[in-house]
């Protein structure tokens, strides 16, 4: 059987390349193919001998925070074993495709034959990451190169069977009901225990840990706590995973391979005597996935509360807001709320704790860059809009809208989402932050802090929907381009295909603002002249007017466009 | 209601529509067939406005679905043979979102109408994952049907509908068609087409080669001899058959 999967794997991955090969045929894929290998020449290849030379240094600075590396990816190993544990995945253990369900479950194949052929076929990909993490961290040595690839392999393969055995476990407790729970009580023990146990450890060290007010003091304690005692215990097996790629020679490659290689075993033989029917699980999954690539990944909750009461009559925009709100809604739950309960109530504790000092003055610090991932990054990552709907296309056009008030509706609901993070992470950095006024960076600032937040404020929307229109309106402009739908192209062309469309997004947000900025400052600069004040918030409001209506010219061009839009050209992805 | 004039859609040097014209007047059911390829769906999709004509005009009520979309898609519904839903929305919430966007103001009252009318009373806060295909895809007509249209497109109604849904699709459609509205009607299944449509349109190729009644079909010189059933007369005039 195993030969039979060999043959299924080797002959998938021979055609997908040649129907990529295939695909360089349009310029535009040919463009993004020498784009992605520039990229990759110029970040892992430049300079073979610098970056031996570079390599031995990064070995080096490794070596010197090997501790701290370790410490980290414990962290994180273990976290993401938690995580498992008590944030379930709605995905199904194993995925298969359409096709692999149709032939494969109805063969004569057992379960644990299958879970082989998931097996063998993740390895592609995570010998591909491997070599990927590998060709980043620049290994000192070629015999470096090796053991840090098989290091990371093992690790890799270590935790997707662990997750893989976690999905098992938890399909199995779900089939079995109570029986399923008594069953499996002894896992969902000892994870609770390994989480009781550090927590205990960090709270038995809490007042010492609150009298620390530097970043790496507290890192440096919370490194001593967990390093010795119960808690070193917990977090033994993970360390030991990442020892292995952390092996600064072959010797200690070797003196930690057996401990990696137990735990690779251990897991390995806790996901094959899984007895867990994943087959109804994977079918549905396989069926939701190929029904609609329009689908997004996650399973939708169910019906539930609305984000507001949709108007009988009114203009087709705060509809099209309505749905997209929904869509983002259906994939929260109250469990989702749940688990952000205890970032919440941290963060209440450190608010009301500390009045502004120590804890809370470091997280209204960590507020202020979170606001900029959520103004910078948000609109890249909140998809609710024609990036999800271009694949609906045909549907869309059979509505009594314009282009351009389809798209208008469209960008309202991730720009509604990021500004509101955005303006939640602001007000945040404001109240923590204040203690730091006496002497932080904001005591040269002074008074002016209160119009500085107004100012972000009032420019977190206008840069949020700048983006958003940007990136919708490369969407229409280069469907083919753009990743519609749930899928992603895959490949190094498809990578160079993003870096452009990325690199394309950037510029049009500079031009974007530059009008919007110049406006503001030559405002501002008039106001200095002639008062000698020096505004913020008033310029700030200049800037985004500007920049809005901009977003409203633009959004009307690119109505006419999608007006003109033929279904056709948004090409299905692979 | 619907004037399709010299209508030409090409993809690349590919002529899939070759000067097609027809017209649909209110009341009428006319069945449009063809063979695999024939041009049917392209058709179809031109006239609502999916995808702009290469060539010619399309009105649906006077107004040109290429000059004046938004007012003429407001006459018109489209049930696509592969309903595209929204998987996160119900099935209320796909009517209300379709009542908002077509401007219906008793929306609820005519939604639960139209769900009792589809047998889907019930499904009302069920999502699409929670359907069977037949139940999807009266509810794809439930919101074809909620603005009332003047002018209705089917493609391959029946496909995915039990015996008892195909026989109320067949009662909806005539009714519809009763009702005043322009319907065409998208099909392979010949003796569906036989069956509800009062005028029968062929195209092959991409060109029109029948626009008559079935009477009048069965009584044209060319093809009184294949004849009496549309079968036949289909499998004549596309040359399917020698």
């Amino acid at each position: 059987m195993i030969g039979a999967f060999l043959y299924l794997t080797a002959c998938s991955f021979r055609n997908r390349l040649r129907r990529r090969l295939q695909r360089l045929r349009e310029p535009r894929y040919l463009v993004g193919l020498l784009v992605g290998l520039a990229y990759f020449y110029l970040v892992f290849f430049r300079g073979r001998g610098r970056r031996r030379a570079g390599g031995q240094v990064t070995a080096a600075a490794m070596g010197a925070a090997a501790a701290a590396v370790q410490f980290l990816g414990s962290l994180f190993l273990f976290a993401s074993a938690v995580v498992a544990w008590v944030w379930p995945s709605s995905r199904p253990p194993l995925q298969f495709s359409r096709a692999e369900v149709q032939f494969l479950f109805t063969a004569p194949v057992t379960r644990r034959q299958l879970v082989h052929f998931m097996l063998w076929r993740s390895q592609l990909a995570i010998l591909f990451g491997s070599a990927i993490a590998t060709l980043v961290l620049r290994p000192g040595s070629f015999a470096g190169g090796w053991t840090l690839l098989a290091g990371i392999w093992v690790v890799l393969m270590t935790l997707r069977l662990h997750l893989m055995g976690v999905a098992l476990r938890r399909l199995s407790v779900a089939s079995h009901g109570a029986a399923g729970l008594a069953r499996q009580w002894l896992p969902v023990a000892v994870v609770l225990g390994a989480v009781g146990v550090l927590a205990w450890s960090v709270a038995a060290a809490w007042p010492s840990l609150r009298a620390l007010t530097d970043g790496p003091g507290v890192f440096a304690a919370v490194q001593a706590i967990t390093a010795h005692g119960a808690a070193g215990v917990v977090l033994w097996p993970f360390a030991a995973l990442v020892r292995l790629p952390l092996a600064a020679s072959a010797g200690e490659f070797l003196a930690a391979l057996p401990a990696a290689a137990l735990l690779l075993a251990l897991n390995y033989a806790w996901v094959l005597r899984s007895d867990a029917a994943f087959e109804e699980a994977s079918a549905e999954h396989a069926e939701r996935q190929a029904s609609a690539r329009v689908a997004p990944r996650a399973a939708v909750k169910g019906a539930g509360a609305t984000p507001f009461s949709l108007a009988p009559d009114g203009r087709p925009e705060p509809a099209i807001l309505w749905k997209n709100l929904i869509l983002v809604g259906r994939y929260l739950s109250l469990r989702t709320a749940l688990r952000l309960l205890p970032l919440v109530i941290l963060l209440a504790v450190a608010a009301r704790g500390s009045a502004g000092h120590g804890v809370a003055a470091v997280m209204g610090a960590a507020a202020l860059p979170f606001a900029a991932i959520a103004v910078l990054l948000g609109p890249q990552m909140l998809r609710n809009d024609l990036r999800q709907d271009l694949a609906r296309l045909p549907l869309l056009k059979t509505w009594p809208v314009s282009g351009a008030a389809l798209i208008r509706g469209e960008v309202l609901a991730p720009t509604v989402i990021a500004t509101s993070i955005a303006w939640l992470a602001l007000l945040l950095a404001f109240v923590l932050g204040a203690g730091e006024r006496a002497g932080g960076a904001w005591a040269a600032i002074g008074e002016s802090r209160p119009s500085i937040f107004a100012a972000a404020f009032i420019l977190a929307p206008a840069v949020v929907a700048a983006q958003v229109v940007a990136h919708n309106g490369l969407a229409v402009l280069f469907p083919a381009w753009a990743a519609i739908g749930a899928t992603r192209a895959r490949g190094i062309d498809a990578v160079g295909q993003r870096m452009l469309l990325l690199a394309g997004m950037l510029f049009t947000l500079l031009v974007s603002l530059l009008p919007g900025v110049a406006a503001a400052a030559a405002f501002a600069a008039v106001v200095y002249l002639i008062a000698g004040t020096v505004l913020v918030v008033a310029p700030a409001m200049i800037a985004a007017l500007v920049v809005a209506a901009e977003c409203w010219v633009a959004i009307e061009g690119l109505g006419r466009i999608l007006d003109r839009t033929d279904p056709s050209a948004v090409e299905a992805v692979e | 209601m619907i004037d399709v004039q010299h209508l030409t859609k090409t993809y690349g040097s590919f002529k899939a529509v070759d000067e097609f014209s027809f017209r649909v007047g209110p009341g009428e059911v006319v069945g449009l067939i063809g063979p695999n390829g024939a041009g049917k769906t392209s058709t179809l999709r031109c006239i609502v406005g999916i995808q702009a004509p290469s060539a010619g005009t399309i009105t649906i009520g006077g107004h040109d679905i290429v000059r004046a979309p938004v007012e003429a898609k407001r006459l018109l519904a489209f049930m696509a043979d592969e309903p595209q839903l929204f998987e996160y929305l119900t099935v209320m919430e796909h009517l209300r979102l379709t009542g908002r966007l077509y401007r219906v103001r008793d929306v609820e009252a005519r939604a639960r109408d139209l769900l009792a009318e589809l047998q889907l009373t019930g499904k009302e806060h069920a999502i699409p994952a929670e359907l069977s295909r037949g139940m999807t895809q009266k509810v794809a007509i439930a919101c074809g049907l909620l603005h009332d249209p003047k002018a209705l497109l089917f493609d391959e109604p029946l496909t995915g509908l039990d015996p008892l849904g195909i026989r109320h699709m067949k009662e909806t459609i005539v009714a519809r068609g009763r009702a005043g509205a322009a319907v065409i009607v998208s099909s392979h299944l010949l003796h569906l087409v036989e069956e509800i449509c009062t005028r029968i349109v062929i195209i092959d190729h991409g060109r029109k080669v029948a626009d008559a009644t079935l009477a009048e079909l069965k009584a044209h010189p060319e093809l009184a001899a294949a004849g009496s059933s549309l079968e036949q007369i289909f499998l004549t005039a596309t040359a399917g058959e020698p």
